[in-house]
């Protein structure tokens, strides 16, 4: 239970609630993926911080790869769905994205 | 030093968010990422490091800066201007509860037994197999997903696998 932890934590719980903003208020789909990218740092600063302040870093740190590694098959498959998207609709908006709407 | 890489890390993640050019937020989102590694090699955690480096500030900006690109030639998405009002506010906020309820909240947790020993590869091959097992599934079904999305006549297709299941009705 030191400081550093502590505050440590502290960041990563700024680090989350700017990515959460990012994902409720921003309407570029780009934007938000940038707000999940932002959300998965502050995850794995919270893995490597916790790891460091308990002697667990190893385990801590194949945890980390572990999330970076699906972080970047979600990116991917984000990205390449939001490129087929702008094919058909000529916009990063997601407010066009209303087909499936009710 | 430590608080001032955490303190980059979290003032370019803040302007990944409120830039208006795509290019740019994608770019502090990469310097963003290099600040993150530093941090993790002030607290000895080299391999997780070397990957934020590799793969989140080289790879993930590679991937964005690629889509953004290749839509990049149509209309930019308008965003409200009162972000840069709002968004102080919130942020003031959300650092003020931080420093309020953080360190009790943090109290709370229970402590995990700290007993590891070997090497990285000895924790990641042998007590984390499952893990890995998880990784490959990851990156087979991202990249076929891939695959299924830039079909060279997905549409084409589309619209036959529509115009069929039209039919069956």
């Amino acid at each position: 239970m030191n400081n550093l932890w502590i505050l440590n934590m502290g960041f990563v719980a700024l680090l989350i609630g700017i990515g959460l903003y990012c994902l409720l208020t921003m309407k570029n789909t780009v934007k938000l993926l940038i707000g999940v990218e932002i959300i998965a740092k502050g995850v794995t600063l919270a893995l490597v911080a916790s790891g460091y302040a308990r002697d667990n870093l190893l385990v801590a740190q194949s945890l980390v790869i572990t999330v970076i590694v699906v972080d970047v098959a979600v990116i991917a498959t984000a990205l390449a769905l939001i490129i087929s998207i702008n094919r058909h609709t000529k916009s990063l908006d997601v407010r066009k994205l209303t087909k499936l709407k009710g | 030093m430590h608080l001032f890489l955490l303190i980059g890390l979290v003032a370019f993640s803040i302007m990944a968010v409120l830039s208006r050019d795509l290019l740019k937020s994608a770019i502090s989102l990469a310097v963003a990422s290099i600040f993150l590694a530093l941090a993790f090699f002030g607290m000895n955690a080299v391999y997780a490091g070397v990957f934020e480096l590799s793969v989140v500030a080289g790879l993930i900006t590679v991937l964005f800066i690629t889509a953004i690109a290749l839509t990049r030639s149509d209309s930019e998405v308008a965003e409200s201007k009162r972000h840069l009002i709002v968004f102080p506010l919130f942020f003031l906020a959300l650092a003020v509860l931080d420093i309020l309820v953080m360190r009790k909240l943090l109290g709370q947790i229970p402590a995990i037994q700290s007993a590891e020993s070997g090497t990285f590869s000895q924790v990641l091959w042998n007590q984390r197999t499952f893990d890995l097992v998880g990784q490959v599934g990851a990156i087979f079904a991202g990249v076929l997903a891939v695959l299924a999305l830039f079909r060279p006549d997905g549409e084409k297709a589309h619209q036959d696998n529509v115009s069929e299941g039209g039919r069956h009705e």
